[in-house]
C-alpha cells in the first residue's frame, strides 16, 4: 500500500470518493479519478502481467498506454489498456498470460531460454521437419501471446456512432492545441477538440513551475494556465470538446476518425467518431523515447512524465528511493518537483554532457541532488522488481551501483507524428530537434505546439495559435470559393481574408522573436550488448535481436520490423517507433559507411490506438422491411424469417414441411403477400428503347392487355433477374424484378444507358404497392367475389376466355382502390396477382379473405410458394442460379431474340458467345432413387469428381416423392441419367437420383391455363 | 470514407453515398463487328492507372444520377469537378 499525498492542487482524482474494485478474487480500493493501473499500483501490485515471449515480469511504465505492459482482463475483456481506462466500482480486473500468477509465473524460465530464440526463429526453425509444425505451433502458441477471450464471449455496454462535422478539428488538447481551437473558433468557425485524456491541459497539466508570459502576473504556474485555457475552450459556443477521446485515424480530405470513452454521465461506452473537417490542427505533442540499458522494463523502471503524473496527478510517490536517468530539462524539473513532494533521489544522470538549463542546475544544487553529466544508466538490477542499478559514463569506463526500487528513465522525446503521416505527410530526420518531423504537410493540415520540437511554453502556445489562424485562414478561403454556403453569418469578404492573412503575419513574428525549437537529445544506448534491452516490450525484442536482424541482411527499418515484430504489438508502436530507425541507422553505419545512417521511420497504420471491434461496429443495426400486410400474417401465425432486406412470413405453422399450406393451394384456394417483388414504371419517348437494352427479349411485341415474361442479363450473359412486363401505353411501362433485385434496378437500366442521353423516366413502386398472390383453383370464385361488388358487367367477367393466362386487367373494387390484376402461373395453379397501392393493401387483403371464407381460404407462406414453383420447374434466381449462371444454362434461351442488334441488349454478345460451349452447366430436373428422401439444397453431384450441384429439393406432397433441380455438368443432363449426389458429413454415403423431364407437376399446363 | 464526390445534381458529398461504376470506356460497342476477344477487353479489363483517371459514380443514397469524376487514385482524391452527365 502506497500512501497517497491527497493535497495537491494538480489532483485529478478525489480522495473523499472511494472506488471498490476486485482484484484476482480480492477486494481493493482505489479514488474516483483514479485509471486502474494507478489504483492497482497505489494497492502496492507492481507486477502487472507477464510479457508476450519471454513471460518478463511487466509494470507500470507509461501511463499513456504505449505498451502492452499494463494490459489486463477487465470485467472479462482481454488487453485492457489499464492505465488508460478509469476505475469503476465492482470492476473486476484479473492479470493475463500467467500460467500461476503474475508474481510467480511458472513460465517464466523461458526468459532465460532467449538464446534459444534469436530474431525470427520462429520463421526460420519451425519449418523444418514440417510434421513437427503444427504440434510446435501449438505449444508456442499456447505459452506466447496476451490475452484470452471465449468464443461466446458477448461484448457488454452500448456502442454509438457519431459523424459530427466542423471547420477545424484539432487533434489533442494541450497548451497548443487549445490555443488552436481558440484561435479558430474566435474567427466564427466551428471546431471540435479531440484530447485523449480525461481532461484537457496536456503536459501543463501536472507541471507547477512557473509561467514564463510576461502578461501574466508573476508565479503563475504553468498548471493554472493550464486550467484557464481549458475554461475558456469548454465554455467557447464555437467549440465542442472530446474529451478521453482518442483519434485513431487520420485520411485525405481532412477524415479524423476516433474514439471516446464514455464518463458516467455518458449514455455510451464508446462511440467511434467520424469528423469532416475543412482543416484540421495536429498539436498531438511528444512522447519519451525509452532509454536501452539492460532490464529497461524491470518493474520499477518509468517513463519520468508516468512518475511526475503519478505524483501530481493521482497523489502517488512511485518509489522509496529513486535514480534518474535523463536526456532532458522536463526530467530535471521532474527530478525537483518530486524532491519537494518528498521522493528521495540517490541521483540524477543526465546524458547531455551540456547544454542544461541553468535555472534547473542551481535548483537542483540547492537541493543537494547528485548531478551525473554525461552518464547513464546501464543495468538494472533484481529479478521481479528494481533493486538497484548500474550507472555509468556513456563511454562505460566508470561505473557506479546504487540501491534504489524507482529508476525514472527516458532518453529524450518523440513527436507523435502519426496523425500526420497516415494522411501522407513525409517525414525527414532532423538532426538539430532529434526528431522525424513533417517535410511535407497534406493539404490544409498544421501542426503545433511540442511535436514541432518546441519547449518554451510561450512558443508552443503561440505556434497553437499560429496553426489555428492558418487553418481559419483555409476555411475563409473555402467558404469564399462558393464551395459550401455558410449559414452562421461568418463574413465571407475578401477584407476577413485579408485581415486573416495580416493576423498571421503579426503572430508569425511574435514566435520568431521567442525562443525556438530546442536541441533534442541525441540517440543514446547505455553501453551494454543488449541482450535484455528491450527496443519493443510488446513483441518482447532487443537490441540483440535488431544486431541479429542485421547481419542476416536486413537494411531498411520497415523490414527490420517485420522479421523481429518490433512495434507490431498493441502499444502501436510507440515504443520503439523512434528508437528502432535510429538504432538501425547508427548499427549499419557502424557496419557499412556507404549503406548511410540516415534514420528512416517505419509507417504507421490506423488504427494509431488500440479499438475495440465493437466500437466500429457500434449499435446493432439490423433494419427490416415490413410489407404492409406483416401485422395480419403475424395475427394469423405467420412464421417470420429474414429473408434480403425484408422480413417475411415464411410458414404458417410449426411443420416446415408446409404440408397444409401446400395442399390447399393445389386443392383449394391460397393467398400470399407477395409485396416484396421489386415494382417499376418507366415512361418517356426513349422507355422502350431502354427496355430493350436490359431485357433479352423483344420488348415491342409486348402487348397492351398481355403480360411479357422476360430476363434480363448482365454483360457476361449470366442471369440476374427475371419478372413480367406490361404495357400501360405508349412507351409506358409496368414491370416486376424479383425481391433482391427491386433496389438495383433502377442503377442498373441508368448505368446501361448511360452514353445514350434517352429520355424516360424510371419510377420505383417497390414500396408503395403490395401484391397479394391468390392462387388455387377456387381462386377465379374468389376473386369474383371480390370484385363483382360494385363494378360493370364487362370487368366483373373472369372468366378463361375474359381473363385468360397471361393476361392484363385493371380494375376498381368499390369505386376506390384500383387493381393491376395479372394472371401468372409461379405456384402451377390458377393464380392471380393484384397490385394495389399500398395503403389499400389491409382493406382489399381483408375482402379477399371475406370473399374466400365460404371456400376456407387459407395463408400460404414463401416456403409453401418455393415447394409449390419447384414442383412446376418455374425457377428462382438465385436458387436455380448463381453468378455464373447464364440465361442458357436454365433453359431460357427461347427468351432471347437475337434479331435486336441495334439495341445493343445486354449480355447478347456473350450469349452468342456462349451458345456453342459444351463445358456449362445445365439445369435438370431429377427424382430420388427408390423413394428416397430428398437431398439437402446445395448437395453436390458427383462422380470421381465435383459435377454440379443440386438447387432445390423437396419431398413433394403433391407427387409423392422426392424430386428437385439441380445444375449438372452437360453430359450427365439427358433424361435418365443417374446423378450421385453428395451431402455435407455423409461420410461417403452417396444417395442417388435420376434426371426426368421437367416439370414434375402438370406437365402440360393445363391447371394454371385453366 | 475520406473520399468526397462532387455529385452534378447534389453537389459534394461523403463517398458512402456513391457507388464507383468502373473506368470511363467509352460507349458499348457495336454488335456486329464484335468478337469475343474485343467484347471481353471491353467489359472485363481495366487499365487501373496509379494517378488521375476518369471514372463513373452513381449517386445512389441522393439523387440516382451516373456522373463521370476524375479522382487520383494514388492519394483517393477527387482532382476535378464532375462531368454531369444523364
Amino acid at each position: 500500500m502506497v500512501t497517497r499525498i491527497t493535497q495537491l492542487p494538480t489532483l485529478r482524482i478525489d480522495p473523499a470518493q472511494k472506488v471498490v474494485f476486485d482484484y484476482k478474487g480480492k477486494d481493493y480500493a482505489g479514488f474516483k479519478g483514479d485509471t486502474i493501473a494507478t489504483a492497482l499500483y497505489h494497492n502496492g501490485v507492481k507486477i502487472f502481467g507477464r510479457s508476450l515471449k519471454y513471460h518478463r515480469p511487466r509494470g507500470l511504465y507509461s501511463l499513456d498506454g504505449e505498451c502492452s505492459n499494463t494490459c489486463m482482463e477487465v470485467d472479462g475483456i482481454p488487453n485492457v489498456r489499464t492505465e488508460n481506462t478509469l476505475l469503476k466500482q465492482g470492476m473486476k480486473v484479473k492479470e493475463q498470460n500467467v500460467k500461476g500468477s503474475a508474481e510467480n509465473d511458472m513460465m517464466g524460465f523461458i526468459d532465460k531460454l532467449d538464446f534459444m530464440m534469436p530474431a525470427g526463429f520462429y520463421y526460420r526453425t519451425m519449418h523444418k521437419p514440417a510434421v513437427l509444425w503444427p504440434v510446435a505451433m501449438k505449444q508456442i502458441r499456447k505459452a506466447a501471446g496476451i490475452g484470452t477471450i471465449s468464443p461466446d464471449f458477448e461484448m457488454p455496454g452500448r456502442f454509438e456512432q457519431i459523424f459530427p462535422s466542423a471547420d477545424v478539428v484539432v487533434i489533442g488538447g494541450g497548451p497548443a492545441g487549445m490555443n488552436a481551437a481558440l484561435a479558430a473558433a474566435d474567427k466564427g468557425l466551428r471546431v471540435v477538440i479531440m484530447e485523449s485524456r480525461p481532461w484537457l491541459g496536456g503536459f501543463f497539466d501536472y507541471r507547477t513551475v512557473d509561467y514564463r508570459d510576461s502578461e501574466y502576473k508573476k508565479n503563475k504556474q504553468l498548471y493554472i494556465r493550464a486550467k484557464e485555457l481549458a475554461s475558456k475552450v469548454e465554455s467557447h459556443s464555437g467549440i465542442r470538446v472530446f474529451k478521453h477521446a482518442s483519434v485513431v485515424g487520420t485520411y485525405t480530405n481532412n477524415l479524423v476518425t476516433g474514439f471516446q470513452i464514455g464518463g458516467e454521465k455518458d449514455n455510451f461506452t464508446e462511440r467511434y467518431i467520424e469528423i469532416r473537417a475543412k482543416s484540421v490542427v495536429v498539436a498531438a505533442g511528444c512522447i519519451e523515447r525509452p532509454l536501452l540499458f539492460e532490464n529497461n522494463e524491470r518493474p520499477g523502471v518509468m517513463q519520468v512524465g508516468c512518475v511526475h503524473r503519478l505524483a501530481r496527478t493521482y497523489g502517488i510517490i512511485a518509489g522509496e528511493r529513486a535514480v534518474f536517468s535523463v536526456g532532458h530539462d522536463l526530467g530535471l524539473e521532474a527530478a525537483i518537483d518530486l524532491f519537494d513532494l518528498g521522493m528521495k533521489i540517490l541521483c540524477v544522470a543526465d546524458v547531455r554532457e551540456d547544454g542544461q538549463n541553468p535555472y534547473l542546475m542551481i535548483e537542483l544544487a540547492k537541493r543537494n541532488i547528485l548531478l551525473l553529466k554525461g552518464w547513464v544508466v546501464s543495468e538494472a538490477h533484481g529479478s521481479k522488481r528494481v533493486k538497484g542499478v548500474t550507472m555509468t559514463t556513456l563511454d562505460g569506463t566508470i561505473s557506479r551501483d546504487f540501491e534504489c526500487d524507482l529508476v525514472a528513465a527516458s532518453a529524450g522525446f518523440t513527436p507523435i507524428n502519426g496523425h500526420l503521416t497516415l494522411a501522407h505527410a513525409k517525414l525527414r530526420y532532423d538532426s538539430h530537434t532529434n526528431f522525424f518531423v513533417a517535410d511535407t504537410m497534406p493539404e490544409r493540415t498544421y501542426s503545433a505546439g511540442r511535436m514541432l520540437g518546441l519547449e518554451d511554453s510561450l512558443s508552443i502556445e503561440v505556434s497553437g495559435m499560429l496553426a489555428g489562424l492558418k487553418a481559419a485562414l483555409e476555411c475563409k478561403k473555402f467558404y469564399d470559393a462558393g464551395i459550401c454556403k455558410t449559414s452562421d453569418g461568418v463574413a465571407n469578404s475578401q477584407e476577413s481574408i485579408n485581415q486573416l492573412s495580416s493576423e498571421i503575419d503579426t503572430v508569425t513574428a511574435k514566435l520568431k522573436e521567442l525562443p525556438g525549437t530546442a536541441r533534442g537529445s541525441k540517440f543514446v544506448n547505455a553501453p551494454v550488448k543488449g541482450r535484455k534491452s528491450f527496443i519493443c516490450f510488446d513483441e518482447d525484442t532487443t537490441i540483440k535481436n535488431i544486431k541479429q536482424a542485421v547481419e542476416m541482411g536486413f537494411d531498411v527499418p520497415e523490414l527490420i520490423k517485420r522479421f523481429t515484430s518490433a512495434g507490431t504489438g498493441p502499444g502501436q508502436g510507440g515504443i520503439p517507433g523512434h528508437n528502432l530507425p535510429l538504432y538501425v541507422a547508427k548499427y549499419t553505419a557502424a557496419k557499412n559507411s556507404s549503406s548511410g545512417s540516415h534514420p528512416k521511420p517505419t509507417n504507421v497504420r490506423p488504427p494509431l490506438v488500440p479499438t475495440f471491434i465493437s466500437t466500429y461496429a457500434g449499435r446493432k443495426h439490423i433494419m427490416m422491411k415490413r410489407t404492409p400486410m406483416d401485422q395480419m400474417q403475424r395475427a394469423d401465425g405467420g412464421v417470420f424469417r429474414k429473408i434480403g432486406v425484408w422480413e417475411r412470413a415464411r410458414y404458417f405453422s410449426n411443420d416446415f414441411s408446409c404440408k397444409k399450406e401446400i395442399e390447399n393451394v393445389r386443392n383449394n384456394v391460397g393467398m400470399l403477400d407477395g409485396s416484396t417483388l421489386g415494382k417499376f414504371r418507366i415512361h418517356g419517348p426513349d422507355a422502350l428503347k431502354a427496355l430493350q437494352r436490359v431485357y433479352v427479349s423483344d420488348m415491342s411485341k409486348v402487348k397492351a392487355g398481355r403480360i411479357k415474361y422476360s430476363a434480363m442479363c448482365n454483360d457476361d450473359g449470366c442471369v440476374i433477374d427475371d419478372g413480367v412486363v406490361i404495357k400501360l401505353g405508349e412507351n409506358d411501362y409496368y414491370f416486376t424484378t424479383s425481391t433482391a433485385r427491386a433496389g438495383s434496378t433502377i442503377e442498373w437500366i441508368r448505368y446501361h444507358t448511360r452514353f445514350d442521353g434517352w429520355d424516360f423516366y424510371l419510377v420505383n413502386l417497390t414500396d408503395s404497392m403490395g401484391v397479394i398472390n391468390l392462387s388455387g383453383p377456387n381462386a377465379r370464385k374468389v376473386l369474383q367475389k371480390v370484385i363483382s361488388q360494385d363494378n360493370d358487367a364487362s370487368i366483373q367477367d373472369v372468366s378463361n376466355e375474359a381473363f385468360p393466362f397471361s393476361g392484363y386487367r385493371e380494375f376498381m373494387i368499390k369505386n376506390t382502390i384500383p387493381v393491376k390484376a395479372m394472371r401468372l402461373g409461379f405456384v402451377g395453379e390458377l393464380s392471380y396477382e393484384l397490385h394495389v397501392p399500398s395503403s389499400y393493401m389491409v382493406s382489399l387483403w381483408n375482402m379477399v379473405k371475406e370473399a374466400g371464407k365460404e371456400f376456407n381460404i387459407q395463408n400460404f407462406g414463401v416456403e409453401a410458394q418455393n415447394v409449390l414453383r419447384m414442383e412446376k420447374c418455374h425457377i428462382i434466381l438465385g436458387q436455380e442460379s448463381e453468378q455464373r449462371t447464364n440465361l442458357l444454362d436454365l433453359g431460357l434461351g427461347f427468351l432471347w431474340d437475337r434479331t435486336k442488334k441495334d439495341a445493343k441488349t445486354i449480355g447478347a454478345a456473350a450469349l452468342r458467345h456462349a451458345e456453342n460451349d459444351p463445358t456449362r452447366f445445365r439445369l435438370v430436373g431429377f427424382k430420388m432413387e427408390d423413394n428416397g428422401r430428398a437431398p439437402n439444397d446445395g448437395a453436390l453431384i458427383v462422380d470421381d469428381k465435383v459435377r454440379g450441384y443440386v438447387c432445390t429439393a423437396r419431398d413433394s406432397f403433391t407427387l409423392n416423392e422426392a424430386v428437385g433441380m439441380a445444375l449438372v455438368e452437360s453430359h450427365l443432363a439427358e433424361i435418365g441419367t443417374r446423378l450421385a449426389i453428395f451431402e455435407d458429413e455423409c461420410k461417403g454415403e452417396l444417395i442417388y437420383g435420376k434426371v426426368v423431364p421437367m416439370p414434375f407437376y402438370d406437365p402440360d399446363g393445363r391447371r394454371m391455363k385453366s | 470514407m475520406s473520399l468526397t464526390i462532387t455529385c452534378p445534381v447534389c453537389g459534394k458529398r461523403d463517398g458512402y453515398e456513391f457507388r464507383f461504376g468502373g473506368e470511363d470506356k467509352g460507349p458499348r460497342p457495336e454488335e456486329d463487328s464484335l468478337t469475343p476477344q474485343t467484347w471481353c477487353e471491353y467489359v472485363h479489363l481495366n487499365k487501373s492507372v496509379a494517378g488521375v483517371q476518369k471514372e463513373w459514380w452513381v449517386h445512389k443514397d441522393g439523387c440516382g444520377s451516373w456522373f463521370t469524376i476524375y479522382r487520383n487514385t494514388v492519394m483517393n482524391v477527387e482532382v476535378q469537378e464532375s462531368e454531369a452527365c444523364r
